[in-house]
């Protein structure tokens, strides 16, 4: 049995003594697709977001692979190691975020390149030729020299995506990467992650398109005021949940986008 | 038109001294001003810049330039210290006071393309693993000079014209040169004058050159061009 991929336990975090995340253990094995569903504030962002510690937990334990940080004094900073372990962590995951947060001065090219020769170290033909092949995936190859800026939203988040994946991470982590695009963007995005998960790629999607997330995923986690209400297999959780509030959740969204 | 030339000729002898002075001193305030935005992130450090710039931007260069010429030159202290041989020399002096004075307008003015730097910039470069050092040199300070470049161009003018006040300390720069053919033939609007159109066309090639540089380095960005 070899570790999960990402396995995240008894995780606690408050801002301003308001807990947002109660006791939250969360396992991803190696192929799962994860999508961690509920409303504004339930606090899926907060815990995907603390996975490569852009928020710091004030409890629990993070690992990612053989590499583990355990947080146990809530208000003291990170130790020298922690710190090594995170950067490690960081090196191994790849995030892709609401808003692309692709960088403003760099090109496409740039941007995909920057981790793998300066962080990973990697050399400059291998990253520019695993990037161009990247880049045909997502179907923006003819991109690769323009500026962030000249690109719709869908193109910055599926170059974003690349971006991601140069980094050869052992998991991906999206947080509701579709909701800051236009509507008729949102298709070639999910396209993209969808083509993600049929390679077997371990992922953990925050996300409020129900349909995708049921369709895409072989988990699925309803969060509730900072709690995991209701997780199971998809066919559970989007069709017949325990929870009545899933229950009325998942429902509302249906037929919102049947409608 | 004889007497046009020659002083044209002469001044462009004070040129390279101009260019000099300008470029050294954008140079040494340039490397200051990064340094204080540095010194900005500590609680005492925050104190100490916002204490410099008040101070050498509350006050005129000239007065400054006097100061460390004639003021520092009249402690006991200075004279007998290890600086002596440097700061006697005007030289040097003029540089001093130059960079210092520069420093505290460039360091506002990198402090507010450091503030321009997105949070969604810092936080794509934490999740890729970069170290502190490597956000700040990659990420951080590449996006603030772009931001800052439009109103950088501003300081190297004013830097440019600014060296004509080590003239009044007895640098023969193009001003000093001016000032000293104006006192030997009493034709001070042709000299001036001449003097002035060579600041003007400097002036116009750093707008220029500055201007490209922007295009160069980010041409579709923050709408420069699209």
């Amino acid at each position: 049995m070899t570790a999960p991929t990402i396995m995240l336990s008894h995780l606690r975090k408050s801002y301003a003594g308001h807990e947002v995340l109660h006791d939250i253990s969360l396992t991803a094995q190696d192929g799962d697709v994860i999508s961690l569903i509920g409303a504004s504030g339930s606090g899926k962002s907060t815990l995907l977001r603390c996975i490569p510690f852009l928020e710091v937990p004030q409890a629990g334990e993070v690992a990612v692979g053989d590499i583990n940080v355990t947080l146990d004094n809530a208000d003291e900073k990170l130790s020298r190691e922690q710190r090594r372990r995170i950067k490690l962590m960081r090196m191994q995951l790849g995030f892709v975020f609401q808003s692309f947060n692709l960088w403003p001065h760099k090109t496409v090219m740039q941007n995909i390149i920057e981790a793998p020769v300066h962080v990973q170290k990697r050399s400059h033909k291998e990253a520019i030729e695993e990037a161009e092949a990247l880049l045909h995936k997502v179907g923006l190859y003819a991109k690769r020299d323009a500026w962030p800026s000249q690109l719709s939203g869908g193109q910055q988040q599926r170059v974003a995506i690349a971006r991601a994946l140069a980094q050869q991470p052992k998991a991906i982590l999206f947080d509701e990467p579709t909701s800051a695009l236009d509507p008729e963007l949102v298709g070639e995005v999910l396209r993209v992650i969808r083509s993600l998960a049929e390679e077997g790629r371990t992922m953990i999607i925050v996300t409020h398109e129900m349909g995708f997330a049921r369709d895409v995923s072989n988990k699925a986690v309803f969060l509730h005021q900072g709690m995991i209400e209701e997780s199971g297999s998809p066919e559970q959780v989007f069709l017949d949940p325990i929870s009545p509030r899933c229950r009325t959740f998942v429902n509302s969204h249906f037929e919102r986008n049947a409608g | 038109m004889m007497f046009l030339q020659q002083t044209l000729v002469a001044l462009l002898k004070g040129l390279p001294l101009t260019i000099n002075l300008a470029l050294l001193s954008l140079l040494g305030g340039g490397v200051l001003a990064l340094l204080l935005n540095l010194l900005r992130m500590t609680r005492v450090g925050s104190f100490f810049c916002r204490f410099y710039v008040w101070l050498f931007r509350g006050t005129p260069l000239l007065i400054q330039i006097f100061m460390v010429y004639y003021g520092l030159g009249s402690l006991p202290a200075v004279r007998e210290s290890l600086f002596w041989p440097l700061l006697r020399d005007p030289y040097w002096c003029g540089l001093l006071a130059l960079i210092l004075n520069d420093a505290a307008y460039t360091s506002e003015i990198l402090r507010g393309g450091l503030r321009a730097v997105s949070q969604q910039s810092l936080e794509a470069a934490k999740v890729s693993g970069m170290s502190s050092y490597k956000i700040f040199t990659r990420i951080t300070l590449p996006i603030a000079i772009r931001q800052a470049l439009p109103a950088y161009s501003n300081e190297i003018i004013s830097m440019i014209k600014a060296t004509s006040l080590v003239s009044t300390i007895s640098l023969m720069e193009m001003t000093g040169i001016a000032d000293s053919i104006v006192s030997s033939t009493f034709r001070a609007l042709e000299v001036f004058l001449s003097a002035a159109v060579i600041y003007l066309i400097l002036t116009m090639l750093v707008s220029k050159g500055v201007s490209m540089l922007e295009r160069r380095l980010s041409p579709y960005y923050f709408g420069a061009r699209s």
